[in-house]
């Protein structure tokens, strides 16, 4: 356990170290931070709405300006961050958790299933995450389950794919047939010796899939099919902003910038997460080792 | 480099030209910069920017002048006019299809009716020249004008006239239940007509300028939903729901007074706001109906003629009176009280006027009834209490309503009644559903529809309605109105009912829609008021 | 061989499953046509005269039945609203979309690829680093926002420098190839450029991996130069990788194309889709959805079979990953 305590130490500083990384451990931290906040407190309450000051420019008591009816939209920014959170995560575990069923399916010891399963995620992935959301959307309406469920879909099938060269080099390898061999239960040889092996890929792929989602979450949230009308979310606020382009041209720019520098951040976590988790990359890793 | 910039300043009026300018004045700006002196890569970098965004502006300020040279023309009329509507058909079979977008494109264009109705919601002849009505009001005579055709060539007389009405009752078509009083039409003559009525209804004159009067040919045989044969000035040549309508003068129009000026009318349909303003600022389209109010104050008035007028368009917040919580007046009454319609009315560009009651301004029977419940929040706070309710411990109410109208009302109720314990939940749905829940099931708590259709008054004596309005006075005022022989008591009895409805609380009126209208100077001819229901397009011509 | 069977095997079953899917949860829908096209001044016979006249009176079996045989004997069925051929109609939109689709594709190629080897092959560090802040940033910018962007940088009307048409769809639709174009172009480029972002990072690292690896060692020592071992050896050794990973781009970008339709006022598939679920026009709607989701499982056994023709490793595995291990 304090092994393990130590080795996330070394992964955070050697991330802290890089630019890249501290920009993307500020990102999020600032980002859990202000969902925390938001629930608590925003400059107005979200239900604030004022007829007679549509549109406005960013001023000192509206910092962001003002929306359509009025709204603050510093406001709904901040609270949408939660909304955003609450997608990305869960959107995150509902891929690993699809994808990486999949991947122990596909590596299996067991041809047929493995092979069926190979196909079937071949044969699946092609279908477009918006069709997906579209097809859940029109019986069970709008909302941040219907996002979840399509891009978990969807990204748990592009992770099996995606893991499944690592994870059958691993599982090809002499110390898994050893391990094989030794009586291990394949639960606990996928888990301790063919996931970890994995895990840089992993790692970039995650924090991607959550960068994603939060772009998923803004275009079908356009579209209609994303978040309910009446619940914050990025993609609500860069939806409302849209109405005026030609005259507000600049209330678009928040919540495109938002999201932005936010999915810039999970990427770039996940590039230096998988230099600092690799041994290969990170010397720092060796010597603990 | 300076040369372009220069020529922009002469003719930059518009606002992309000149914001054109600035940056590439930052950028020579940039040019001139002590950087000059950094590496070599920078200044070919920066150079080689420069000279792209010279040639990019070069090329715009060619085409723009361009433009303008095209169009400083000899006074001739072009042979074309496009106009952009927002709402499209989704079929051209108009006595199945609801819907005012269907109306408003085909009545007075491609089907005609018995009646026409004037800018004002007058009743003026059409397919009949003139009409007695008998001492009882229960038989109407029409005189048909002579010589008419429908576009195929088929001849159009009093047997297709009286075909179409005796139709319409049997089949039940669309809007048939308007005049449900009409018990048959006759045919009396070649140019004569008998409608025959069970009782008077002061409304039936209107009615047949509508979907009830129009007359189809009774030899003719086509499918309704692809296809429109009438005896209208212009017909259908092309018809795409998602994108266009083209229409064609009618080679064979059989009248001279409404005959089409204009060649061909082009109608784009464009659910877009902001792509609809472009296209009009690009010329795509000549004239926008509507147009958003908020973006047509963009539209340069030198260019553009941009006016708003009056429609029958009226936003409904419906309160189900068969609910538990709502059939307890004095919620209805503080809801009334709690809404700020003059700041909806702001938000949404300061267009709409402030409806009190169930009549439009253009019906008749109308009159300012908003002063009955004024926005008051103490008044509304105390209604509140007396029911059991405060903001500690507010009322839940669901409000359904369909996508098509914005988020925007939604948020708007909710933020208001929320001050008076009202807690507010938005139930954004499809119109279908919409219609499903709560028009069809009258399943709802609070509903927001905009009721488009003029003279509809009769929702509110309709108990199977889905606003379950259900006031016998109302409902006798109503019947008197109908029977009524002059348009002067009518409108009395109708603006008594009205006042009841209204101080009743079965609902609020939010606003009055009113249509603004956008087109270039160069139009004329086009109908600026009522063009949501009936856009007669015969007069339009655009100079070139 | 065996491999090839198996994969069209499972295409056809996914289908059945598809149409089964589809038509079920769309009869789930509340509201129906009928009650659409009669609207709020409906009475009850009116309504009931439409349903009938519809069809929809019929039970889910037959008209689940009608369907089936229709689509077995290639009719698409007829809208019940506009009363046109839902095959015409998905054919007038799809070539809005389609050509879209390929668009956007190309520039994202015509970026990712060159950009991708590009960031392998320099050896300067500040470079790269400009190629990764390249892919990071444009990678992460939502298709809606990037579209709004370009519409107010360069659309005529609303933007900096009025150069290309900001919404809509030429009237005359392809008979005027050039207008059609422009109409594309920025919609294309919104895609295209995340699109283009993610093909980057792909390439670079699947050429990265095989320009580390021993053959592009091997074609160095046999005197080629870096750059020509990478763009030679290590591509063409990527090249199926790559392949998978542009077919599944392009099933990707669909969600970002129906958003830049829906921002750019294109009359394309997605407009359609909405409207015609909003209709509650189901017929079409059900065969709209098949055929968008059946078109989609047949690009992914295209980019399989692609896939496995291109990469001779794959040649002798006749199935997947199983047997190896066995």
């Amino acid at each position: 356990m304090n092994g393990r305590i130590r080795t996330l130490r070394i992964v955070a500083r050697s991330m802290w170290r890089r630019a890249s990384g501290r920009y993307a451990l500020v990102v999020m931290g600032l980002w859990l931070l202000v969902s925390a906040v938001s629930l608590v407190w925003t400059p107005y309450s979200l239900l604030a709405t004022d007829g007679f000051d549509t549109w406005g420019s960013p001023s000192s008591s509206h910092l962001l300006g003002t929306d359509g009816v009025g709204a603050d939209v510093l406001s709904w920014l901040m609270a949408g961050s939660r909304t955003n959170l609450v997608i990305a995560v869960l959107t995150v575990v509902v891929a690993a958790a699809f994808g990486l069923l999949l991947v122990a399916a596909m590596v299996s010891c067991n041809s047929a299933f493995s092979s069926a399963s190979v196909v079937v995620v071949d044969a699946l992935i092609s279908i477009p995450t918006v069709l997906v959301a579209l097809i859940l959307s029109v019986p069970f309406g709008a909302s941040a389950a219907v996002i979840v469920a399509a891009c978990g879909f969807a990204y748990g099938l592009n992770l099996a794919r995606i893991l499944r060269p690592s994870a059958l080099l691993a599982a090809r390898s002499a110390y898994v047939e050893s391990a094989i061999w030794s009586g291990a239960s394949p639960i606990r040889v996928f888990f301790t010796h063919i996931m970890p092996n994995t895990l840089p890929v992993l790692s970039v792929q995650l924090s991607m899939s959550a960068g994603t989602s939060l772009l998923a979450e803004a275009g079908l949230t356009y579209l209609g099919v994303g978040v309910g009308s009446g619940v914050p979310s990025w993609g609500h606020s860069l939806t409302t902003s849209v109405r005026f382009i030609s005259i507000y041209p600049l209330a678009v720019v928040w919540p495109g910038l938002v999201v932005t520098l936010v999915v810039i951040a999970l990427n770039l976590f996940g590039d230096t997460l998988r230099d600092a988790i690799d041994p290969l990359t990170n010397p720092a890793l060796r010597e603990a080792a | 480099m300076s040369q372009s910039s220069g020529a922009h300043d002469e003719t930059g009026a518009t606002e992309s030209k000149t914001s054109a300018a600035s940056t590439d004045a930052t950028l020579n700006a940039r040019v001139k910069s002590p950087k000059r002196n950094g590496s070599n890569k920078w200044i070919h970098i920066i150079i080689a920017a420069v000279a792209v965004v010279a040639v990019i502006i070069g090329v715009t300020v060619a085409r723009n002048s361009g433009d303008t040279d095209g169009s400083a023309g000899t006074a001739n009329t072009a042979d074309t006019v496009t106009i952009g509507l927002k709402l499209a058909p989704v079929s051209l079979d108009i006595r199945h299809q609801s819907g005012s977008a269907i109306e408003q494109v085909l009545i007075g264009n491609v089907y005609e009716a018995l009646l026409s109705r004037d800018s004002d919601n007058k009743v003026q002849p059409g397919l009949a020249t003139s009409w007695d009505i008998s001492k009882d009001g229960k038989t109407y005579t029409f005189h048909l004008n002579r010589n008419m055709n429908f576009s195929n060539g088929d001849r159009l007389d009093a047997e297709d006239v009286a075909w179409s009405i005796n139709q319409l009752k049997e089949r039940q078509y669309y809007n048939a239940n308007q005049v449900a009083s009409l018990e048959k039409a006759e045919v009396v003559d070649a140019n004569t007509v008998k409608l025959t009525l069970s009782s008077p209804d002061s409304n039936l004159l209107w009615y047949l300028t509508g979907r009830p009067g129009l007359v189809f040919d009774k030899q003719a045989k086509y499918d309704a939903k692809t296809e429109a044969i009438g005896s209208g000035p212009y017909t259908v040549e092309s018809f795409d729901s998602s994108s266009r309508m083209v229409l064609k003068a009618n080679p064979k129009y059989w009248g001279t007074s409404h005959k089409a000026v204009t060649q061909n009318v082009i109608l784009r349909f464009l659910t877009d706001d902001n792509a609809a303003v472009n296209a009009l600022k690009s010329g795509d389209v000549d004239v926008l109906s509507p147009v958003n109010a908020t973006l047509a104050k963009s539209l340069d008035s030198k260019t553009y003629k941009v006016s708003a007028a009056d429609g029958s368009d009226k936003y409904v917040l419906a309160f189900n009176c068969a609910n538990a919580k709502l059939s307890d007046k004095r919620i209805r009454q503080a809801i009334r009280y709690a809404i700020n319609h003059k700041e909806i009315i702001a938000s949404r560009g300061n267009v709409d006027y402030a409806l009190g009651g169930p009549i439009p301004s253009v019906d008749p029977g109308y009159e300012d009834l908003t002063d009955l419940y004024p926005y008051d929040l103490d008044k509304a706070k105390s209604l509140m209490a007396e029911a059991g309710y405060s903001t500690d411990k507010p009322l839940k109410l669901t409000l359904t309503y369909a996508n098509t109208y914005g988020t925007e009302l939604g948020d708007q109720l909710r933020s208001q009644l929320a001050e008076i314990g009202v807690d507010l939940t938005i139930d954004y749905v499809e119109f279908s559903t919409w219609l499903q829940d709560v028009h069809a099931n009258g399943d709802y708590e609070l509903s927001l529809v905009d009721h488009a259709e003029s003279h509809d008054f009769y929702k509110w004596t309709t108990p199977g309605y889905y606003y379950h309005y259900d006031n016998k006075e109302v409902q006798s005022l109503y019947a008197k109105a109908l029977a009524a022989t002059d348009d002067a008591s009518s409108n009395d009895y109708l603006k008594q009912a009205a006042k009841i409805v209204s101080e009743d609380s079965p609902a609020d009126w939010l606003f009055g829609y009113r249509v603004t209208v956008a087109y270039n100077r160069n139009i004329s001819g086009f109908p600026e008021k009522l063009s949501q229901t009936v856009l007669p397009l015969w007069a339009i011509s655009k100079a070139q | 061989m065996r491999f090839v069977c198996r994969r069209l095997l499972l295409f056809a079953g996914a289908l059945v499953g598809l149409s089964l899917l589809v038509f079920a949860l769309l009869r789930i829908l509340p509201g129906d046509v009928a009650a659409v096209v009669a609207g709020t001044n409906a009475t009850a016979e009116q309504l009931a005269s439409l349903r009938s006249q519809m069809g929809l009176d019929k039970s889910y079996a037959a008209q689940y039945g009608d369907w089936i045989v229709g689509l077995l004997h290639g009719d698409l069925g007829t809208s019940v609203v506009s009363g046109k051929a839902v095959a015409a109609q998905v054919s007038s939109h799809a070539s809005v979309t389609f050509p879209l689709i390929v668009f956007s594709l190309l520039i994202a190629l015509a970026i990712g690829l060159p950009l991708g080897c590009a960031a392998v092959l320099t050896r300067n560090a500040r470079l790269r680093g400009v190629f990764h802040v390249i892919a990071i940033v444009a990678g992460a910018v939502p298709a809606l926002w990037g579209g709004l962007l370009l519409i107010l940088l360069f659309s005529k009307g609303s933007g900096l420098l009025g150069l290309l048409p900001s919404q809509g769809f030429p009237d005359a639709g392809w008979s005027a190839p050039l207008s059609a174009l422009a109409a594309l172009m920025l919609p294309a480029l919104a895609t295209g450029i995340t699109a283009g972002a993610s093909i980057m990072r792909y390439t670079r690292a699947a050429v990265g991996d095989v320009a580390s690896s021993q053959a592009v060692d091997m074609a160095m020592a046999c005197g080629m130069t870096r750059r020509q071992a990478v763009l030679r050896v290590a591509l063409r050794l990527a090249t199926p990788q790559l392949v998978s990973v542009i077919g599944l781009t392009f099933a990707q970008m669909v969600t970002g194309v129906m958003v830049v339709e829906n921002l750019f006022a294109l009359p394309g598939l997605g407009s359609m889709l909405v409207t015609d679920v909003g209709n509650r026009d189901l017929v079409a709607v059900q065969s709209e959805l098949f055929l968008l989701a059946a078109f989609f499982l047949f690009l992914g056994l295209l980019v399989d079979l692609l896939h496995r023709a291109l990469d001779p490793r794959l040649k002798n595995a006749t199935v997947g990953s199983g047997e190896v291990l066995a």
